[in-house]
């Protein structure tokens, strides 16, 4: 794991004791191989804490909600910056409230991936960590490109495109088509796509891990949680739990910015961006949009074009 | 609501959301003119075809409808001026994204009917009906078939 580099050290320390912002998230090592923490920083001396590597994989934009109207700062990875982004867009924060270190992120590891390789489960890593562009678990060595998460690696903006303060070296974007899943997953037959949906979805135990994870995801009370009317029951049936992520992930429709936290957070390993997409893929198909990348942008289910709209559908 | 078990042939139920303005003065203008459609509509009259929640669509095929149906004014004709854009641009996407899981192409179906089309409104649940029809009953989401299932394999 590395320190931030000294300048950032001092800019976000300057903040801090400036009282420019009372709270400062970045990531920490972590007790979990190939995994840093979040990190809260309140005090300018607290930043030697901090680090940046590739195990830093949450978005901490999450977090940014339940600091509505404070002045906070955060370091965004550049899937994260859409999610701030969305947010400014949404009315949740304002611009002047935040402090942002950009990272150029060349990708964040999969401990799975890693795990994989290695022939052993993902909760008998250990001694592992990120070192530049290499990965090292139980004395063997891997290169990150190799090991990063799926998201990652169809990561076409690896640079911030919201931030006060840059850090680390561009990373270049790569060319091709990030959504290939998708159209391989719209090439199958309708019962295909079912057996798909529903086998990923055989895994999941309603744990709401996504939506926990998820920064456009701060409903005050989630449909999931209430009881007037009660659609969610924590039960085994399928339908239950294919019900949920199809009304979870569609009100992320127009608003998914594909940043990939709800599918890192999944316990059970389930590919919920191969729906999201889609959902992220006909936003821009249907209405040239893609969320989080204009903050004064108008989101897509929110606004209409009286002729021009798709109504094709409509019998 | 309980069948009998004797061998009635299997007729689909379909849900209709449809827009007190429009579409419900529409079905209305049917019934009063004796147009005659198949009656295998349910109908819930709705404010605007804007007020229809997906959320709505969607647990009604958890609920056991074999087919839904959402209605509402012509664009330009909106009660409420633009409920009818707003839920032309959610439904859009949401009538793709139930496809690429999966679930059947019509399924889900929607449609513009206004207060003066009575014999539009019945080609529509007419059509809609049809299509429901051949693609038999709901497999996907039906919590009551899983119930069936579940229980007694042997009695579906």
């Amino acid at each position: 794991m590395n320190a931030l580099p000294q300048t950032i050290r001092e800019t976000i320390a300057r903040w801090l004791s400036a009282g420019e912002i009372e709270l400062f998230i970045g990531w920490e090592a972590g007790t979990i191989p190939l995994r840093a923490t979040p990190a809260f920083i309140r005090k300018a001396e607290e930043v030697e804490r901090l680090i940046w590597d590739a195990t830093c994989e949450n978005n901490l934009v999450n977090f940014l909600p339940k600091y509505k109207g404070k002045k906070v700062g955060l370091m965004v990875k550049g899937c994260d910056a859409r999610a701030v982004v969305g947010l400014l867009q949404e009315g949740q924060m304002i611009r002047e409230n935040l402090r942002i270190v950009g990272v150029s992120c060349p990708g964040v590891v999969d401990p799975r991936k890693v795990a994989r390789r290695l022939g052993i489960p993902v909760e008998d890593l250990d001694e592992a960590q990120a070192e530049g562009d290499e990965v090292v678990a139980n004395g063997q060595r891997f290169l990150l490109a190799e090991v990063i998460y799926d998201v990652c690696a169809d990561c076409r903006q690896h640079n911030p495109n919201i931030y006060d303060v840059a850090m680390g070296e561009e990373v270049a974007d790569p060319a091709g088509d990030p959504f290939a899943h998708v159209r391989a997953m719209e090439a199958l037959s309708a019962e295909e796509r079912w057996a798909r949906f529903a086998g990923e979805l055989q895994r999941c135990n309603l744990c709401y891990a996504c939506r926990n994870a998820c920064p456009l995801c701060y409903c005050n009370v989630c449909f999931a949680d209430r009881t007037m009317p009660r659609w969610v029951y924590q039960s085994d049936r399928p339908e239950d739990v294919q019900f949920y992520q199809i009304m979870r992930t569609f009100h992320l429709a127009g608003r998914c910015v594909g940043c990939g936290a709800c599918t890192r957070a999944c316990p059970q390993g389930i590919n919920l961006r191969l729906f999201l997409d889609k959902l992220r893929l006909d936003v821009q198909e249907l209405y040239g949009y893609v969320a989080g990348t204009d903050p004064n942008a108008k989101p897509p289910l929110t606004t209409y074009r009286e002729k021009e709209d798709y109504n094709d559908f409509v019998l | 609501m309980t069948e009998s078990t004797t061998a009635k042939p299997w007729e689909p139920k379909i849900l209709a959301f449809l827009c007190n303005w429009c579409s419900y003065a529409g079905a209305d203008l049917a019934g009063t003119s004796r147009i005659q459609y198949p009656p295998n509509v349910r109908v819930i009259r709705v404010p605007c075809s804007g007020r229809v929640n997906p959320i709505f669509i969607v647990e009604a095929l958890r609920q056991g409808a074999d087919g839904v149906l959402v209605s509402g004014c012509h664009p330009g004709d909106c009660h409420y001026l633009a409920g009818n854009y707003y839920a032309r641009r959610r439904f859009a996407l949401l009538q793709r994204y139930l496809e690429y899981l999966g679930i059947e192409k019509g399924r889900v179906q929607f449609s513009w009917v206004s207060a003066s089309e009575g014999a539009r409104f019945a080609e529509v649940v007419t059509r809609v009906t049809e299509d429901v029809k051949k693609l038999g009953p709901a497999r996907h989401l039906n919590i009551r078939i899983a119930a069936i299932n579940e229980s007694e394999p042997e009695a579906r």
